[in-house]
């Protein structure tokens, strides 16, 4: 396979997985009601004073005939098999007695070309990938592609079948009206075109993917062995991440552009709308630099954090119990630590406010106070990630050479020197790994917000992830608190990115 | 330039491991001595003690007639050249030559032009920017000696500089370090285990074994004259023959029995070398099967058994007249065994 033809594998995947989005897309959302509404009326109409037709062709259960009978407006109703319909009632003569009714489905038969069609179009551009292919001699990628056409063909005319099959199923049999013959188009129910839509779009993906696998075996065989081995070990951790993580993240944008909650199950687009709205909220932009203010206790402790791993590094009697002190408080419980602190910061009984009492020092309402409770969480912060960031920066001590600190007391340098020379420019990737995720999980942080203030005093610790919480669950405002999460989701994907890169930039160092 | 004193150097480990054992040694100002020994005997220990990354038990350390057994690494003056190099991963080559002199507050065109120089010493100019990562081991080993020698020290350490080499670029080093050695007239005390390396570069040899000092000397005088069987095992390659047996009146009786110039009649070891060995048939010659030929080019290596089992090597000038299954009588030349105690191995005579 040459690098064009590959090319153009890639650029059939692509097109396929984009029509087949755009299939998805109009059968969700092409459903325009109201012009719908005024059409089912226009048939009726045109219908009015007709015989009614022993066999008529709705399945209509009781309930919706009468509430059909005492609206004229053109309503919207299910199906037994949850499809979607707008009727409006056929009257007789005399505009009086309703004799029946006037049914229209989706246009699902365009669906089922547009669907069918890019199928095809993907099934040539494969097909013709692999007539393009000249050095293969083997008869494997051959029959690649006419399995994968087989898949592709499959696939397609299954989904057409199935929609086939529903018009005939439900439309009007031989005593309807022509006219309505014609209107009702019965839709597949939307769960199973669906299923049917995203088989194909996978089909699609597999196909092309398999002719470029087996053409390029012919070329590289050990080297697609090993791909395969390698996508198989990745296959479990990626489907879990497909579905615990990519699912949600799309759901979420999703949320973000519409107008969503519980209780109504109207959800139209409203584009950045909420967006907006966020921007214009002062308290989101106080939680944001609360937050930014908060992210400040990671530096802070890593320096802390530094200094102790300096001190346990020392070859000393009991060392290694200090070590364990160190870092127990990062394993013990997050809400245990903050009930803790609570106490100790209350301020009345809090032990802080007890020390600052025997110095005859005024008592402090820590976390009572706007202005000492932010600083009061990140003490709380930082107590509990010392010991993490001193086992890290311990691990990194320890992963220098001895005899590069040997060689710099050779030449001379003093414990200072050593230091700032050789010790802390190797340390610089376990810093910056510590920084980055540091920020990142301060922007994370909930639990001690959640536990210890609430949120105040004053929205004092109101920081983004709180805020989210709240404006979700207890103000309801899921769509708004859906847009802050990808506010504070891309805000991480920077920083997540910017620690790649110096864990790249690094590895090319060493 | 200063000279290098070790006095009744001991180190005894936490642990009670011994790595050092009552050594003194002297290497003269601008000396080039080689200190060798089997692995583990001590080697690297005593230039720990020498550079200060060690403190001895007891004994003193002398560079220059000044007393530095308790001064910390850099009041001692001492470059040493660590087997890993140790070269500083993330400064460039210029960077890591520059630091000994960095960190003495050196600063501008005196410190750039000692690094040009010690890099152009090496030969190593148009690497100056690049990170040792991006160095050959030949190159790498060329960096760690220019950072050891810009900062003109008192002496030098070197710990197998060579031992990540490859055979070629390690024979050319050996001949390169000779030529700096003459060049900076410097105090050197290099270890290695590897004896080519110390007889053909040092002025000195010192063989260690088991944190002693065995015996040291010229590299030649040394191979001749070895004072026990230690010594002599370890100078040579192929390693020198050994066959055990007695000393009665003047002669040596064993599975190989030759003059022997001792007094004492005692169990002894004959020590023979292999170039010593003479192959054919002659009176006092032992009969011995050829096992193996070993032909090197200008000489050949003949692998012999005796009838009582003992394994020879003998050393013949260009193609060996016999091929592997003859038999042979086999002698040894007049006047070159080595006779050692056998209780000891200390030399007889
Ligand atoms: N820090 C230490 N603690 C305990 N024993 C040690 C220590 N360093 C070295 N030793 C021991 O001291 C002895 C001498 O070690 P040394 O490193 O000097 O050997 P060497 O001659 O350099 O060997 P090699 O040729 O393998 O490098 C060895 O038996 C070693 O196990
Ligand atoms: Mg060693």
């Amino acid at each position: 396979m040459t690098r064009g033809e590959r090319r153009a594998a890639a650029l059939a995947t692509l097109l396929w997985s984009v029509a087949t989005i755009g299939v998805a897309w109009h059968a969700l959302h092409g459903i325009d009601h109201a012009a719908r509404s005024r059409e089912a009326l226009a048939r009726a109409h045109a219908l009015q004073g007709r015989a009614p037709s022993p066999a008529f062709p709705m399945h209509l259960d009781v309930r919706e005939l009468s509430a059909l009978q005492q609206d004229e407006r053109p309503l919207i109703v299910h199906d037994p098999d949850g499809s979607e319909l707008v009727t409006a009632p056929v009257k007789d003569a005399d505009d009086w007695e309703i004799i029946g009714a006037v049914g229209l489905y989706s246009r699902w038969r365009e669906m089922a070309i547009s669907t069918a069609l890019p199928s095809f179009a993907a099934l040539l551009v494969a097909i013709g990938l692999m007539v393009g292919v000249r050095a293969v001699r083997t008869v494997g990628p051959r029959v690649a592609a006419v399995g994968a056409g087989a898949l592709f063909g499959a696939a397609a005319a299954a989904t057409t079948l199935q929609l086939r099959d529903a018009v005939v199923a439900l439309a009007p049999r031989a005593a309807a009206p022509p006219a309505l013959e014609r209107l009702a188009l019965a839709p597949p129910s939307l769960a199973f075109t669906g299923l049917l839509l995203a088989l194909l779009a996978v089909s699609g993906a597999l196909a092309v993917a398999t002719i470029h696998w087996h053409a390029a075996q012919a070329e590289r065989p050990a080297r697609v062995r090993e791909t395969l081995g390698a996508w198989s070990f990745i296959a479990p951790s990626l489907a879990h991440l497909l579905v615990f993580t990519i699912a949600p993240v799309g759901f979420l944008l999703w949320i973000s552009v519409h107008d969503w909650d519980l209780l109504s199950s109207d959800r139209p687009f409203v584009g950045l709308a909420h967006f907006r709205e966020i921007a214009h909220d002062p308290l989101f932009w106080r939680a944001l630099r609360n937050g930014l203010v908060y992210a400040l206790y990671v530096p802070v402790t890593m320096v802390a954090a530094l200094g102790a791993a300096l001190v346990l590094d020392q070859p000393l009697r009991g060392i290694k119990l200090l070590r364990v002190v160190v870092f127990l408080p990062y394993v013990a419980s997050t809400v245990a630590v903050a009930l803790v602190w609570q106490w100790l910061l209350h301020r009345d009984f809090g032990l802080l406010n007890a020390a600052l009492a025997t110095l005859h020092l005024p008592r402090v309402d820590w976390l009572g106070n706007p202005a000492t409770a932010l600083p009061a969480l990140m003490l709380v912060s930082a107590w509990g990630q010392l010991g993490y960031m001193m086992v890290v920066y311990l691990a990194g001590l320890q992963a220098i050479p001895q005899s590069l600190i040997e060689a710099a007391r050779l030449d001379g340098a003093d414990a200072w020197q050593r230091f700032r020379l050789v010790v802390w420019p190797m340390l610089r990737p376990v810093s910056t790994y510590l920084l980055l995720t540091g920020i990142i999980w301060s922007f994370h942080g909930f639990t001690l917000v959640y536990v210890m203030t609430e949120g105040g005093p004053a929205h004092a610790t109101d920081v983004l992830v709180y805020r989210i919480y709240q404006t979700a669950w207890e103000f309801r405002r899921f769509d708004v608190a859906a847009a802050m999460s990808v506010v504070l989701c891309g805000l991480l994907l920077v920083l997540t990115a910017l620690q790649w890169r110096t864990v790249k930039g690094e590895a090319a160092d060493a | 330039m200063a000279d290098l004193a070790l006095a009744h150097l001991v180190k005894r480990f936490a642990g009670g491991v011994v790595g050092v054992d009552d050594v003194t040694l002297t290497v003269g100002e601008g000396a080039f001595t080689a200190l060798v020994g089997p692995s583990g005997c001590g080697k690297t220990t005593i230039l720990r003690l020498v550079a200060g990354l060690e403190e001895p038990t007891s004994g003193t350390v002398q560079i220059g007639g000044r007393d530095v057994t308790w001064l910390p690494p850099r009041e001692r003056d001492v470059a040493m050249v660590f087997q890993n190099y140790a070269l500083y991963p993330h400064l460039t080559v210029r960077e890591n030559i520059a630091f000994p002199l960095a960190v003495r507050r050196m600063a501008g065109a005196e410190l750039s032009r000692r690094v040009t120089n010690a890099a152009e010493l090496l030969e190593i100019g148009a690497l100056l920017d690049r990170k040792p990562a991006q160095l050959s081991g030949g190159q790498r080993q060329r960096a760690a000696l220019a950072r050891a020698i810009v900062r003109e020290p008192a002496c030098f350490l070197f710990d197998e500089p060579l031992s990540n080499l490859d055979a070629q670029v390690r024979a050319q080093t050996r001949a390169e370090l000779v030529a700096l050695h003459r060049r900076l007239g410097a105090t050197i005390l290099y270890v290695t285990h590897d004896q080519v390396e110390a007889m053909t570069m040092a002025q000195t040899v010192a063989v260690m074994a088991r944190g002693r000092l065995l015996q040291e000397g010229a590299p030649l005088r040394l191979y001749r004259d070895p004072a026990s069987l230690a010594v002599a095992r370890f100078l040579g390659s192929p390693s020198i023959n050994t066959v055990a047996g007695r000393t009665t009146g003047a002669r040596f009786e064993g599975a190989l029995a030759c003059e022997a110039r001792v007094a004492a009649c005692a169990d002894a070891v004959l020590g023979v070398r292999p170039e010593h060995l003479v192959l054919g048939p002659a009176m006092d010659a032992a009969p011995a099967q050829v096992t193996l030929v070993e032909p090197l080019g200008p000489e050949s290596l003949v692998r012999l058994r005796l009838r009582s089992g003992e394994e020879l090597v003998a050393r013949v000038a260009g193609e060996a007249a016999c091929c592997a299954g003859d038999a042979v009588g086999v002698r040894v030349a007049a006047g070159t065994g080595l006779f050692f105690r056998a209780a000891d191995g200390t030399r007889l005579a």
